[in-house]
């Protein structure tokens, strides 16, 4: 009896031991730079007389000329027009491009627009968009518009399994890359062939997210109403998880937010 | 005695659960023995938690695995997924060639490797969350290795653009090498497929058939998909035929249109399989296809796989030395075809890590060296790989570091006599000096003459006279032609007669891996020899030999019968 | 049944000598015996053979007569052409390839640990410590005394050893690091049990601190990539890493006391 009990208790012990590990979590000062979501599964749900919030995104700092990148390669197909650096697109105003900004909290709301076709295009070597997001689940279908071959490669997080990196060559216009599983972003897509082709794509849970356009402008309509922290996350400039905004929607109402941004500091 | 039993495991269970709590919160020990031995023998380079960030990390390129993103470049599974255990067993085993990973099978006991293998995956929360195991990739189909497949294979090279990265002959010098960047942002270059000793994930052809299909995970390396798909490999040629045609007749341009239409659909069946939404008929033209793909890829494997030699050439020592070859006739230009009568000695560099600032990755494998001489001059052919043609003599702010390339060809000014005088030291002299010939690739017609007491102590010859050069760049290796007079009335020359052994060592440059200065690669010393010519003593003496031989057997004979009667 | 000639016997003895010299031996050291300590040992067997086969006459006599019979006898004519024939070939073929023989450059005569002058002063840059024989760890004592401390010194030896000669003295401290292959002469083996038990962490000292150029003549000094250590590392590191090496291999040094 006696050692069928202790034979017990040292399985069961190596099995807790076992187990413990797994409940070790990583905190990753990378993980500043992603997108915050909420921890409990988004449900979809009707929207009534729901709130918009929008606003413009600004860049505060001496705005750097934009740095031409050299055409290494491919210049019949590539060199047709000028590229530049997209990492930080400032417009007349002092606007800034590229950034998204979202609903940090939020746990229910409008569902997806089903419509939606996320794309990326790939002509004369150069990712258009720069930014976007992506439904989690939903396949992103990437176009080469080139007579050249491109690799599409999607980087690879530690939340979302391996990175993703195929080769397109000029025979296939279109490709479908299915959905990443687990929200998460925004990760960098490279074409390595082409190495000054970047852009980033963010896989998302919820639809309450928005790219600002060349005027800095972005909207988010049919909130639900209540209180929300609003985030942003912009390449060059990073992200305001630490001190996120808070909002109030009324039902119907309109909330305007404005955000400036400077630069990341260099670590 | 069965209801006690309940009791007391729910006991058992409620008590860990406890337990459980208090713990979860401190450093995990599950593998007790597996995170000691990866302490031990691992940490120092892939750091305790397993981000590659180890302390003798930052000197390393390619850098050492970052386990918390399970993304692991050699594997048995397909694109996008985990490796298997076996995998990372092996290599753990087997180290990984032309890295600093050294295989551990004589360091680590099986076991011992079994249970690192356990504790690397808990850096990765994906191995405990993924249900199914990793898709493997299935070897079936092979197609065996034969001059034909080779053949084949090499107009797939093409067709599937792997020479965008490894360049049209496979030195791994493509137009996007230079650029090419991991996942972790540091610089990843291309395999050079003529060096198949420094392939990462080894070079039998199931291993090379693997990196197409499943890719190198977190590199540039990409999943190989057919860039032909639902075509078969009569059809793709012809399709490539057609393409590059500038004008094509009406019944060139429906065969055309048809093949992209078949090609088109077949993709977008591959598509839907990935998405899981085809249908049988789908599925049919679907299988139809991958398996023709696996064949090319096969073939393509077979190619690669004929660009290279399967071990690492023997240095230049011993039997090996490099042997000028005497001729009567004028010395060979440097693309005589004389050339290609003679072998190869080569001659393995490694970084120069002995003096600031060091080189600790160096990207010159060797130097290869033929020579031919004939009774007043000395000819040299050297051949080295270098992804990159760098001509720029500064720095460029610009486009980053590039500085040039360059190598140069160390003697000692004195050849030392015996094998125990003292020869100058091996890094461009001391209290003894060498003698340089040092060439830039901004000036491939120029040879320049040094004399060094010192890595950091050379200085151009006054007189500079005697020798010829002329370098070219091409396909990912340097070619170098070197003539000079076999003596000279400069005392600060080398003086060569025939017979005599010379040291000979070199110190080689690329100018894109911030080569410059001290910082280079190096040899050891070697040695080489104007192989006298073989001596018409050896036909003489031989007979003359065996002519007294015989004559001292008859009269052996003749002096014993005396004797007898 | 027709008796063996001692002459043959003889023979036979000879010629078995030389393959136990040339091919059994070898394979038990698994260092083939040079050629010329073969042809030695194979000059001693024949004296043997002559001095044996001389001592009686009716034994020479004996000895002698196959050859006798072979150069004279009518019965033996095939024989005697057979012999005539390829005496002289043979002799003709071993001249040729001598002389057509392609030479090879002469071995390294390097002596690979030499010791250093007996009047030597260990230094760490022009810092005198004592002589080789005095010197100890200044880290050693700390294994009986404070054992934490001494792991920790340990282990700041393992840090410096792979931050720094991994490249060349291998991972396993096998003298295979991944630069190995490209250095004569190859780098110090530490886990051969001929090189950490037979020197004193002084010697080891003295040869990290200087390094190749530090060595004497013998050691060939121009051909060693061994880098002068004292200009990059601290006295310290170096008696850190050398009480890594030991701890590593599970070799022990030599210190002074024991057999000298």
């Amino acid at each position: 009896m006696k050692t069928k009990m202790l034979t017990c208790l040292t399985l069961l012990l190596a099995c807790g031991f076992g187990l413990f590990v797994f409940a070790d979590s990583h905190e990753k000062e990378e993980d500043m730079n992603k997108l915050v979501f909420s921890k409990e599964k988004y449900k979809t749900m009707a929207v009534k007389s729901g709130g918009k919030i929008s606003g413009v995104v600004k860049f505060d700092g001496e705005v750097p000329e934009m740095k031409k990148l050299e055409i290494t390669k491919d210049k019949a197909v590539c060199g047709v027009t000028d590229k530049f650096d997209e990492a930080l697109v400032v417009g007349e105003g002092n606007v800034l491009k590229n950034t998204i900004v979202y609903l940090m909290d939020i746990s229910q709301g409008k569902d997806f627009d089903k419509e939606a076709k996320p794309e990326l295009d790939q002509k004369n070597c150069r990712f258009n968009p720069h930014v976007q997001i992506i439904p989690v689940g939903t396949a992103l279908t990437v176009l080469n518009n080139d007579k050249a071959t491109h690799n599409v490669h999607i980087f690879g997080t530690s939340k979302n399994n391996t990175s993703v990196n195929k080769q397109q060559t000029k025979n296939r216009k279109k490709m479908r890359l299915t959905g990443a599983k687990g929200a998460e972003g925004p990760v960098e897509v490279k074409c390595d062939i082409h190495g000054w082709m970047k852009a980033w794509v963010a896989y998302v849970p919820h639809p309450y997210f928005a790219v600002t356009n060349e005027k800095g402008e972005f909207t988010l309509e049919d909130v639900p109403p209540g209180e929300y922290k609003l985030g942003y996350w912009h390449e060059a400039c990073g992200t305001n998880n630490k001190e996120p905004v808070t909002v109030t929607v009324a039902a119907g109402g309109e909330v305007k937010q404005d955000f400036t941004l400077k630069l990341k500091e260099a670590k | 005695m069965r209801s006690k039993n309940v009791v007391y495991l729910i006991l058992i269970l409620g008590l860990l659960s406890v337990l459980n709590l208090t713990y979860a919160q401190d450093a995990p020990e599950v593998s007790e023995k597996g995170k000691e031995v990866y302490e031990e023998s691992c940490a120092h380079c892939h750091g305790t938690e397993g981000r590659g960030d180890g302390s003798a990390a930052e000197n390393l390129l390619p850098k050492p695995r970052d386990f918390t993103r399970g993304l692991y470049k050699i594997r048995s599974t397909e694109s996008g997924q985990l490796p298997t255990d076996q995998d990372l067993f092996d290599i753990i085993t087997e180290g990984m060639p032309g890295s600093s990973m050294p295989g551990w099978e004589t360091s680590l006991s099986a076991n011992d490797r079994w249970e690192v293998v356990a504790y690397i995956k808990t850096f990765y929360d994906g191995f405990k969350e993924s249900e199914t195991p990793p898709r493997q990739i299935s070897l079936e189909g092979k197609i065996p290795y034969s001059e034909e497949s080779v053949e084949i294979g090499k107009g797939l090279y093409t067709q599937f653009a792997c020479f965008e990265c490894h360049g049209q002959v496979g030195r791994g010098d493509g137009t996007s090498a230079p650029t090419l960047q991991d996942e972790w942002g540091f610089q990843s270059w291309p395999a050079n497929l003529a060096q198949g000793w420094n392939f990462r994930g080894g070079n039998d052809i199931d291993d090379i058939y693997k990196r197409f299909i499943g890719g190198i995970a977190g590199s540039a390396m990409p999943m190989f998909e057919d860039p032909a798909f639902g075509l078969t490999i009569e059809q793709s040629i012809r399709y490539n035929e057609l393409d590059n045609k500038v004008e094509m007749t009406e019944a060139e341009e429906e065969e055309y249109n048809q093949l992209d239409e078949k090609m088109g659909n077949a993709f977008e069946i591959l598509d839907l399989m990935a998405e899981g939404s085809a249908n049988e008929e789908q599925k049919q033209s679907y299988a139809t296809a991958m398996k023709a793909f696996y064949e090319k890829s096969w073939h393509l494997a077979n190619y690669v796989k004929s660009l290279s030699s399967e071990k690492r050439p023997e240095p230049a020592i011993g039997k090996n030395v490099l042997r000028s070859q005497y001729t009567e006739s004028d010395l060979p230009q440097m693309m005589d075809a004389a050339w290609n009568t003679l072998d190869s000695s080569y001659f393995p560099l490694v970084g120069q890590i002995i003096i600031e600032p060091r080189q600790f990755n160096p990207t010159i494998d060797s130097v290869n060296a033929k020579s031919f001489y004939n009774d007043t001059e000395v000819a040299f052919l050297f051949t080295w790989d270098d992804r990159t043609n760098n001509t720029e003599v500064e720095e460029n702010e610009d486009t980053g570091k590039t500085f040039e390339d360059a190598i140069a060809i160390q003697f000692p000014v004195k050849i030392p006599k015996g094998p125990t005088a003292e020869k100058p030291y091996f890094l461009w002299g001391g209290r003894k000096a060498v003698y340089l010939w040092q060439w830039k690739a901004s000036a491939v017609d120029k040879i320049t003459e040094l004399t060094a007491k010192g890595i950091n102590n050379a200085e151009e010859q006054e007189v500079q006279g005697n020798i010829e050069a002329k370098g070219e760049y091409t396909d990912g290796q340097y070619r170098l032609w070197v003539k000079r007079t076999l003596k000279t009335d400069d005392k600060k020359d080398l003086q060569l007669e025939p017979g005599v052994f010379v040291p000979i060592a070199f110190s080689a440059w690329d100018g894109a891996n911030g080569d410059v200065g001290t910082k280079r690669v190096i040899s050891s010393w070697y040695s080489f020899v104007l192989e006298p010519v073989p001596s018409s003593r050896r036909f003489i003496y031989p007979p003359l030999v065996a002519l007294l031989s015989f004559g001292l057997l008859v009269g052996l004979r003749e002096f014993v019968r005396q004797r007898n009667t | 049944m027709k008796r063996v000639s001692l002459f043959t016997i003889c023979f036979a003895i000879f010629i078995a000598c030389w393959v136990f010299l040339r091919f059994v031996i070898g394979s038990v050291i698994s260092v083939p015996i040079p050629s010329s300590v073969i042809s030695m040992y194979m000059g001693l067997v024949l004296i043997a053979i002559l001095v044996h086969v001389s001592v009686e006459d009716s034994r020479f006599r004996e000895f002698i007569r196959p050859i006798h019979e072979t150069l004279v006898d009518e019965n033996r004519k095939n024989r005697r052409i057979i012999l005539a024939v390829l005496i002289p070939l043979l002799l003709l073929g071993y001249t040729y390839t001598n002389i057509a023989q392609k030479a090879n450059p002469a071995g390294d005569p390097r002596v690979a640990h030499p010791v250093p002058p007996s009047e030597f002063k260990l230094t760490y840059k022009d810092k005198v410590i004592g002589t080789m024989q005095e010197v100890e760890n200044p880290h050693r004592h700390l294994e009986k005394d404070k054992p934490e401390e001494f792991k920790s010194h340990v282990e700041n030896g393992r840090r410096v050893y792979y931050d720094n000669c991994f490249y060349c003295h291998g991972d396993h401290l096998d003298g295979q690091g991944h630069f190995a292959h490209g250095l004569i002469p190859l780098p110090a083996n530490f886990q051969d049990p001929g090189i950490i038990p037979n020197f004193q962490e002084a010697f080891f000292f003295w040869r990290i601190s200087k390094g190749g150029p530090g060595l004497p003549p013998a050691g060939t000094p121009w051909n060693s990539a061994m880098p002068v250590w004292e200009e990059v590392l601290t006295e310290d590191e170096i008696w850190d890493v050398i009480l890594f090496l030991s701890q590593y291999t599970g070799h022990s040094y030599r210190t002074f006391g024991e057999g000298h």
